[in-house]
């Protein structure tokens, strides 16, 4: 005991006891929901009733004669989506990169657009284009063309894949696009030397070097799809294909039934986790060909003489179908008196605000707006605060169990957001944080806590350590440390992930959606319902709002912060 | 009275002894600690400085325990009262060089107006004025340089530990820098401790050297003392240029002793006499090579002459180097300046060696006694 009292007392005269403190309540915010899931799944009683153990739940999920089909749906699903998705962002980040594609300079953020659209707002845009009977290309072919069956149906599970899909655009450029242009020209160079042409050289050696990083950005778009929540819910179950998520979900909002719930959810966190794992070796994988060196190459446009106005269109028709048109849909949905085919084809002749004017007038809208503002603000500043406290403890004390820090705070990655509220929902229920605005932030708080914690460590581990014992030796306590020297010197990637978290918490459905209660609403969740109900033209006119706020937002990050925006 | 007092500390990262027994005193001036990298001399510093914790061991400044592990306690490196100058200077990039120098100052609660006068004496001090108004990004690594010594000793500390401060700069700026550094510590008068892998660096600076390796310290002594009396072979080799050979000890007296070398023939060399030994032990002989006189010719002197036979060669500008054949052992010699006398095709290239009894160092090694 007296080596452990002596052990405090080092931490304390090195000054590490406060900020071990606040990540240990962090860590403990965070895996308490999660431990919860896990128990809750081999009991039996429903909520607040006492409880004992049981796998009934397991035997009721396994016996579901639902189950295969389930684990086919959301595997073809998560792996549909995410081959579009990876393989339409890889070939945009080659073209913009390496190709004499003309327009490039206005190409070049393009893909990066889509983030900005909630996730929602897509499923809402091509439910209206693809629906079955009243869509808008089922009936122009009806009645322009006369074609008489549905060529298209938003409820299939081949639109879902399109529709996430797209949506796993923007992420697989991401990643990349930094191979494509910080690639060591040698490499092709010494191919050309050797005798091979250009385009031989492109298949041979310039894309083999890449399967690492599309390994990695495949891997997360496929856990992206499993976790995912509006496409499957909105566009999957109304044709009763069944994903894991929407499962859980019905099994709160149909059943309420959350012994079932946490039985599906530990499938989908099982299925979760051995995607993670493979994503950490995909990683691994891809130091291993280390062909960016940081030293900063030149790379070497590549003249593809004709094809480069194939490029064009294929930049300019994914330009269309991933930004335009369901923009261009939304807003005109938005602004006619209600949706249907013939009073949509009457637009520009028949322009009306009503929806607006109903929205803002309602009053579960209007909280829920404000309170998606004002919380997600709250959040985001919280988060990334306590992301960097626990990398400075973890990197920057010697606090032993760094590690198991690391280890709880990148554990929500696991947990798709629907089942940590879940969790959350369970531990808290008969206590006075239930159906309150409180439990909505711890939900939001647990579920973004990775991405600040991912953000810190890595800038951190940047920063010179004896930037910090310099302070340390020059007089300066840990909280001098923090405040003078390691916060302001992560004030760029800080801002980042701020926004960052600010704009994914803001639109959030997958946490907010269990955690909402009459008078706690959240404005994407209100959103949602209105669709559920057939409300489509008030869903798109508050969706419209959101779109502009969050483009506001994100225009005084760039214009007046300067912010540099990555995944 | 010592300024800093060392007590048997010792740490082992994993399966490596950093540090093994380390114990010194040290009064004031300036004393480097000198090793190979690895010798764990930077964490011998750094636990000075408070930034590690030693397994055991106690360390005292200016009399008073900072770290005694037997007693659990600890004072942390910001009550320490001491400077630190790091390898990478360390310059908080957000800060400009005034509020770099300022800072511990303000931590003080200093008034503003002192703060001023103190942090512009201390810019002065190293040569820097008129640029606090710079961020370090906007200096050159020699300013740099400066401006970490200045934030160190605007503080008025205790010691002032130096990790290797030079070794980020250029040769040439090195050289300059190292006699400035001697100039500017001894002018503030604040004793310091400086860590280098670099023994001309070493010598230049400070008025006693500590020579480690493997965690333990070999030798503790004057520059002086130490190239002319390395207490044993690792010295040696690390002081310096010189060839390594072994020798028996033939006669030993108060002044004086003899020993013969196999490698070269059998011939005897006399050098200074060893701490102890006696004749017929077997010994270790170093040879400051750059000391080595040659010549085509015989020299007029009989004692400490041997005969060889250049090899090579190699010209470097200033300085050349000799490969020498002496009986079994090829040594390398550098002269000043090539030897116009001798060529090699002449005369089979035989060349004559004359070694002063002051380049001679005999170490005779204290076995540990047998189990």
């Amino acid at each position: 005991m007296s080596g452990n009292w002596k052990f405090i007392k080092l931490a304390y005269r090195q000054g590490v006891l406060i900020p071990l403190f606040s990540s240990s309540v962090a860590g403990l915010l965070i895996i308490t929901p999660i431990l919860v899931v896990l128990f809750r799944s081999f009991t039996t009683a429903r909520l607040g009733v006492s409880v004992g153990v049981s796998i009934e739940n397991y035997l009721r999920v396994f016996t579901d004669p639902q189950i295969l089909p389930m684990i086919s749906n959301s595997i073809v699903y998560a792996a549909g989506s995410a081959i579009l998705g990876t393989g339409l962002g890889a070939m945009l980040a080659w073209i913009v990169a390496r190709t004499n594609t003309p327009g490039k300079a206005l190409v070049e953020l393009m893909p990066l657009y889509p983030i900005l659209m909630p996730p929602i707002m897509k499923n809402i845009a091509w439910i209206l284009l693809l629906a079955p009977r009243a869509g808008i290309l089922n009936s122009f072919l009806r009645e322009s063309l006369g074609i008489q069956e549905q060529v298209f149906n938003a409820f299939s599970l081949s639109a879902m894949i399109w529709v996430f899909g797209l949506a796993c655009v923007p992420l697989g450029y991401l990643f990349l696009l930094p191979v494509f242009l910080s690639f060591d020209p040698s490499l092709e160079e010494s191919a050309y030397i050797a005798g091979s042409k250009p385009m031989h050289t492109m298949l041979r050696i310039t894309f083999p070097l890449a399967i690492p990083a599309f390994l990695s950005a495949f891997v997360l778009n496929f856990l992206r799809g499993l976790r995912s929540f509006e496409t499957p819910v909105l566009q999957g179950s109304p044709a009763g294909i069944d994903v894991f998520v929407s499962k859980v979900y019905d099994s709160m909002s149909v059943e309420y039934n959350p012994g079932l719930a946490t039985a599906y959810s530990s499938i989908l966190v099982f299925m979760s986790i051995v995607t993670l794992l493979f994503y950490v070796r995909a990683t691994r994988f891809s130091e291993r060909y280390a062909t960016i060196t940081g030293k900063g190459y030149r790379v070497k446009v590549i003249d593809i003489g004709k094809w480069k106005y194939v490029t064009f269109l294929a930049v300019f028709a994914y330009f269309l179908v991933g930004i335009a048109i369901p923009f261009l849909v939304l807003i005109v949905v938005s602004l006619i008196p209600y949706y249907d085919y013939e009073t949509f084809t009457k637009f520009p002749a028949n322009i009306d605000i009503s929806n607006y004017y109903r929205v803002m007038h309602h009053p579960s809208f209007v909280s829920g707006l404000y309170n998606s503002l004002t919380l997600s603000l709250t959040i985001a500043v919280v988060t990334v605060l306590a992301g960097i406290v626990m990398a400075f403890t973890i990197y920057r004390t010697k606090v032993y169990g760094g590690k198991v820090f690391e280890f709880i705070g990148t554990m929500p990655l696991a947990f798709p957001p629907l089942v940590l509220s879940l969790g959350l929902i369970i531990v808290i229920i008969g206590t006075p944080l239930y159906n309150t605005l409180w439990a909505l932030g711890v939900g939001l708080f647990v579920a973004y806590f990775p991405y600040a914690l991912r953000n810190a460590s890595g800038s951190i581990v940047n920063i010179h350590k004896e930037l910090d014992e310099a302070a340390w030796v020059h007089g300066a306590r840990w909280r001098h440390v923090f405040f003078k020297v390691t916060l302001p010197l992560l004030k760029p990637s800080v801002a980042g992930a701020l926004f960052y978290i600010f704009i994914e918490a803001i639109r959030n459905i997958d946490v907010a959606v269990l955690l909402v209660a009459p008078g706690n609403e959240y404005g994407p969740v209100t959103l949602f319902e209105y669709f559920r109900v057939g409300q489509w033209a008030e869903a798109a006119a508050g969706g419209v709002i959101y779109l502009i706020i969050l483009i506001s937002a994100v225009s005084v990050a760039k214009l007046v912060f300067h912010i540099k925006f990555s995944l | 009275m010592a300024i800093l007092k060392v007590e048997g500390l010792g740490k082992t990262y994993k399966d490596l002894r950093a540090l093994d027994d380390v114990s010194f005193e040290f009064e004031k001036g300036i004393l480097s600690i000198l090793g190979p990298s690895g010798c764990g001399k930077t964490t011998l510093l750094r636990c000075v400085a408070g930034l590690e914790v030693p397994e055991e061991g106690s360390i005292y400044i200016d009399e008073k325990v900072q770290t005694g592990i037997s007693q659990g306690i600890f004072v942390p490196p910001y009550s320490r009262e001491i400077g630190f100058v790091f390898q990478n200077y360390a310059l908080w990039p957000h800060m400009t060089v005034y509020s770099n120098v300022a800072f511990g100052l303000k931590l003080r609660k200093l008034q503003e107006g002192e703060v001023k006068k103190k942090v512009l004496s201390a810019l002065d001090l190293v040569g820097l004025q008129r640029l606090e108004g710079r961020y370090p990004s906007q200096l050159s690594g020699g300013q740099q340089q400066r401006v970490a010594l200045a934030r160190s000793v605007v503080m008025e500390p205790r010691l002032i530990l130096l990790d290797e401060p030079l070794s980020n700069l250029d040769a040439k700026l090195r050289e300059e820098m190292r006699v400035e550094l001697k100039k500017l510590i001894r002018k503030v008068g604040i004793s310091a401790v400086y860590v280098t892998h670099d023994q001309e660096e070493a010598f230049v600076i400070s008025d006693t050297v500590i020579v480690m390796d493997r965690g333990r310290i070999l030798q503790y002594a004057t520059p002086d003392e130490i190239y002319n009396q390395p207490a044993n072979q690792f010295v040696a080799s690390f002081i310096g240029r010189s060839a390594l050979v072994d020798g028996k000890l033939v006669t030993v007296d108060a002044e004086n002793c003899l020993v013969a070398i196999p490698e070269f023939d059998n011939a005897s060399l006399v050098g200074a006499a060893p701490k102890g030994g006696a004749a017929g032990d077997p010994c270790k002989v170093v040879l400051r090579t750059a000391e080595i006189k040659l010549s085509s010719k015989r020299f007029e002197q009989k004692d400490n002459v041997l005969e060889g036979h250049m090899l090579s060669r190699d010209y470097r500008g200033g300085l050349t180097d000799h490969r020498i054949q002496v009986g079994s052992k090829e040594i390398v010699v550098t002269s000043h300046k090539l030897c116009p006398m001798i060529s090699i095709d002449e005369d089979g290239g035989k060349i004559f060696l004359h070694i002063d009894r002051s380049a001679i160092s005999v170490i005779v090694e204290r076995r540990p006694p047998a189990p």
